[in-house]
C-alpha cells in the first residue's frame, strides 16, 4: 500500500511495523539508551568496558554514538569464560533469583559459550520472534512442529511462539537427523502444518526419507503455505529448488545468532529485514571498523535490545554480511541484512575473499543444473589456489557438466577450477556447501 | 472425574465395573495403526491438543500423546520431587545429555514445550541446560561440565559408552562439581550395571530411572533401599500373572489408566527414606 509515496505493510503486526525509517532509528536510539543505561547499572562486563571507553550511557544521543563502544569476539568470551571458571560472564541479567536459569548454546568451531534465558525472556523474545513470523507469512492456528531439544537459541523461542498462534504444539522424539528423519516426516503426515520451520540441513533427508517411506515429498507439504528455513543463506535457485520439491508457494528465509539476531526475508525476496525489538545490526570493516557502504561486505556487529538473560551490546559474530537500507517495497521500515557466510570459513581466490555462497551462486546462475547438488570445496584444491569441487556423479554426461561447471569458475573467480566426482555425500550438505580437507569426505 | 467410555481406545476394554483391561505399548500401536488415529483412540473425539508428544517407546506407527497446560504442570510436578528427592535444589544446575522430548528434560524448564507454567528443575530455583543425545555431542557435555559445573547430570543409557570413554581419555574436567547423575531408558529402566560403570568413571553416586512414557512414568531408584519409589501422581496395580497395572492421576486430557508394567512388582511401603512411597522392584 502506497502512503504519501511511501509503501506501508498490508499487514503489520503491530505499530513498530508502520514507522518511517527515520522514526524506527528514533525508536531504535530511545531502546539502545535504557538498554546501554540497563547494561552499565546491572552487568559487571559493561560497567567495567563503559568505564574504560569513558562512556556514559546517559549521553547517549544518536545511532552514530555506538562508534564509542568497542566490539568484542567470541574469542573474547571464550578467554573470559576460562579466566572466570564459569559459564556466567557478567552479562546475564536475572529476572528472579527463585526461579532456575536454563541456558542456551552457542557453539562454534572456536569453543561453546552459553547463554542463560528466563521467562521475562521468553515473553520478550517471543513477542519479537512472533513478529519475525508473522512477516514471513505465519498466522494462527496451524500445528507448530517444534526443533526440542531447545539448546539452541531458535527452539528455545519456538514453545512460546506454538502459544502465541494459539497453535497445538508438536514434539517429536529425537529431532538429530537424518536419524530420525522418519519420525519428522510421521509429525508432518499427522498434523499437516500450514507454516514449516526446518533447518536446511534437515530439509533434504526428510524429503529422503519420505521417498524411503513410499511418500511423495509433496505430500508432506500438502497443506503447508509457508515453509521457514533457517541456518544456511538461501539462493535464489535454492529458493526455487525447495518450492519444487516441496510444492510450497513461499519460501521464507530466518537467519541470525544465538547472541541475539534475529532476520527474516519478507514477500519481495531481497535481503531479511532485521527484526527492530530483537536487536540492531551494522556492518562493519573487519580492519577498520567503520560502517561499509550499502552492498559491501562487512562483519556483523549487534546490540541486542531485550535486557533480560544474557546480554550483548556490539558484539561481533564474525559473519559476512551485506546492509541494504534502501527502502523496500514491502513497506517494512528496518533495514535488510544478508548474512552470506563466516569469515573463519572464507578463503582467497584470485584477490578475492570468498565464501561457499559465491561459489554456489556463480554455479546455479551459470549451470542451472547444478542447483540442489551438494558439494564440498576441497580443502586442499584451496591450498593450491584452484576451486576444486566434490560432487556426486550424475547418472549421464557427467564429463560434459564437469567442463561447463570449470568454465563457470574460472569465468566468476578467474581461478582453475575442477570437479572431482564421488559416490555420495551426505544430504546436509545441500545448500551449505562446507570447506573440508579430502580425506574427511572419504 | 474422567468418563473412559468417552476414549474409544478404552471403550472396547472396558469390564464390567469401568475397569480398562491392562494394555501396553504394542496396543496402543495397533489401534493407531488400524484406525489411522496418531492419539490411538486416547483423546476425545474433536478434542484440540495444546502439547502433541510423539511417545518415543513407538514406532509402527509412532503413537502421540496430547496434553494441556494442567497435565504438564502436574507431569512436571512429579519429575520435580523425584529431582528433590536426588537432591537437586537453589542454586544447583542440571545437565541433560539426552533429546528434548525425553519427559525428564522436556519438563524441567518452562521454556522447552508450550503451556507448562513451572519446570520441574526451575521451580526448585535449579539452573538446566541441555546437550544433543548423541554420541558426537560428548566433546560438548565435557565443556558444559567444565563451564557450567552442575551438580547433576542425567544421561541415556546408550550414550554412557561414549562418555566414558572420552572420561578414559581427557578425563572429568577440572572445577566438575558433578554429585549425582542418572541413567535413563527409552522404556522401563536401565540395568545396575550400566549405572555401576557410570558411578565409577565419575566417582559420584548414578541413580536408574524407571521410565514409561505411554503412562507418562518417571521414577527414580533409592539409595537406602535400591527400589524405585513411585510419586503420589501414579497408582500402581499388581496384575494376576505378574507385572503392574500402572495410572497416572493427573493426566485428563488423553488418559493413562492400566498401563501394563511388565517387569516391575509392587513391594510393600516403609523404606526408611521415605516412609510412605509406593515401591517398585524393576528386573
Ligand atoms: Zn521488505
Ligand atoms: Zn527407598
Amino acid at each position: 500500500m502506497e502512503l504519501n509515496g511511501r509503501a506501508r505493510p498490508a499487514e503489520p503486526f503491530d505499530r513498530l511495523d508502520t514507522l518511517t525509517p527515520a522514526a524506527l532509528r528514533r525508536w531504535w536510539t530511545k531502546r539502545l539508551r535504557g538498554v546501554l543505561e540497563t547494561a552499565m547499572s546491572e552487568l559487571p562486563f559493561y560497567r567495567s568496558r563503559f568505564g574504560a571507553a569513558g562512556f556514559d550511557a546517559k549521553e547517549f544521543r544518536s545511532l552514530d554514538d555506538l562508534r564509542r563502544l568497542p566490539t568484542f569476539r567470541k574469542r573474547d568470551m571464550l578467554g573470559r569464560q576460562a579466566e572466570l571458571q564459569s559459564h556466567a560472564l557478567g552479562i546475564e541479567r536475572r529476572a528472579d533469583g527463585r526461579v532456575g536459569d536454563t541456558l542456551t548454546v552457542s557453539s562454534g568451531t572456536s569453543g561453546t559459550t552459553f547463554l542463560t534465558v528466563n521467562p521475562r525472556w521468553r515473553r520478550r523474545q517471543g513477542r519479537s520472534s512472533a513478529r519475525a513470523h508473522w512477516w514471513a507469512g505465519f498466522r494462527p492456528g496451524s500445528p507448530f512442529v517444534i526443533s526440542a531439544p531447545a539448546w539452541h537459541a531458535y527452539a528455545a523461542i519456538q514453545p512460546y511462539l506454538a502459544e502465541f498462534f494459539d497453535a497445538p504444539c508438536v514434539v517429536v522424539s529425537g529431532t538429530y537427523l537424518p536419524r530420525y528423519a522418519d519420525r519428522i516426516v510421521d509429525a508432518l503426515r499427522r498434523f499437516r502444518p500450514r507454516y514449516v520451520t526446518m533447518f536446511l540441513p534437515m530439509v533434504f533427508p526428510i524429503l529422503a526419507a519420505a521417498r524411503r517411506m513410499g511418500l511423495e515429498p509433496r505430500a508432506l507439504f500438502d497443506r503447508a503455505e509457508v515453509l521457514l528455513v533457517t541456518g544456511a543463506p538461501i539462493t535464489a535457485g535454492m529458493e526455487r529448488h525447495l518450492k519444487e520439491m516441496t510444492g510450497v508457494g513461499r519460501i521464507a528465509e530466518v537467519a541470525g545468532a544465538t547472541e541475539g539476531v534475529l532476520a527474516v526475508s519478507c514477500t519481495e525476496r531481497s535481503g531479511l529485514h532485521v527484526v527492530p525489538d530483537t536487536c540492531y545490526v551494522e556492518a562493519l570493516d573487519p580492519q577498520t571498523r567503520e560502517p561499509v557502504p550499502a552492498g559491501r561486505r562487512g562483519s556483523m556487529v549487534h546490540c541486542f535490545l531485550i535486557p533480560e538473560g544474557s546480554v550483548y551490546l556490539r558484539y561481533d559474530t564474525e559473519d559476512v554480511i551485506t546492509r541494504d537500507d534502501s527502502p523496500c517495497a514491502c513497506g517494512l521500515p528496518s533495514p535488510r541484512i544478508k548474512i552470506v557466510g563466516r569469515w573463519e570459513a572464507s578463503f582467497r581466490l584470485g584477490g578475492e575473499t570468498v565464501v561457499a555462497y559465491d561459489v554456489q551462486l556463480a554455479l546455479e546462475e551459470a549451470v542451472p543444473e547444478t542447483v540442489g547438488m551438494p558439494f564440498v570445496i576441497s580443502r586442499e584444491g584451496l591450498n593450491c589456489g584452484k576451486l576444486r569441487l566434490l560432487m556426486p556423479e550424475p547418472e549421464a554426461r557427467a564429463a560434459a557438466l564437469a567442463e561447463r561447471i570449470v568454465a563457470a569458475l574460472a569465468e566468476r573467480f578467474g581461478a582453475g577450477g575442477e570437479v572431482a566426482w564421488v559416490r555420495e555425500l551426505p544430504l546436509q550438505f545441500k545448500g551449505v556447501a562446507p570447506v573440508l580437507s579430502e580425506t574427511q569426505v572419504g | 472425574m474422567t468418563d473412559l467410555r468417552d476414549f474409544p481406545f478404552y471403550r472396547p476394554r472396558l469390564d464390567g465395573r469401568g475397569v480398562p483391561a491392562p494394555w501396553s505399548v504394542e496396543d496402543l500401536e495397533d489401534f493407531a495403526g488400524a484406525h489411522d488415529d496418531p492419539f490411538a483412540g486416547r483423546v476425545r473425539a474433536g478434542a484440540k491438543p495444546r502439547v502433541a508428544l510423539q511417545i518415543e517407546a513407538t514406532s509402527e506407527p509412532p503413537v502421540w500423546s496430547s496434553l494441556d497446560g494442567r497435565d504438564l504442570d502436574a507431569w512436571a510436578g512429579a519429575v520435580s520431587r523425584l529431582w528433590a528427592r536426588f537432591g537437586l535444589g537453589a542454586g544447583d544446575s542440571i545437565a541433560f545429555f539426552d533429546y528434548g522430548s525425553n519427559p525428564c528434560v522436556l519438563l524441567s524448564s518452562s521454556i522447552y514445550v508450550s503451556h507448562l507454567r513451572r519446570g520441574a528443575a526451575t521451580r526448585l530455583g535449579a539452573s538446566v541446560i541441555c546437550n544433543d543425545g548423541v554420541a558426537s555431542m560428548t566433546a560438548r557435555l565435557l565443556g558444559i561440565l567444565e563451564a557450567v559445573h552442575p551438580s547433576a547430570l542425567v544421561i541415556r543409557r546408550d550414550l554412557i559408552a561414549p562418555f566414558v570413554d572420552a572420561l578414559g581419555t581427557r578425563g572429568l574436567p577440572p572445577g566438575s562439581r558433578l554429585r549425582w547423575a542418572a541413567v535413563s531408558e527409552v522404556e522401563g529402566a536401565p540395568a545396575r550395571a550400566d549405572a555401576e560403570r557410570l558411578q565409577a568413571a565419575i566417582g559420584a553416586p548414578v541413580r536408574r530411572l524407571l521410565r514409561a512414557d505411554a503412562a507418562y512414568l518417571v521414577s527414580g531408584d533409592c539409595p537406602s533401599c535400591g527400589l524405585f519409589h513411585l510419586d503420589p501422581a501414579y497408582r500402581a496395580e499388581p496384575l494376576a500373572g505378574g507385572g503392574v497395572a500402572l495410572s497416572a492421576r493427573f493426566a485428563a486430557e488423553c488418559p493413562a489408566i492400566g498401563y501394563r508394567l511388565d517387569g516391575a512388582e509392587i513391594v510393600g511401603r516403609g523404606c526408611a527414606a521415605e516412609r510412605r512411597a509406593a515401591r517398585l522392584a524393576w528386573s
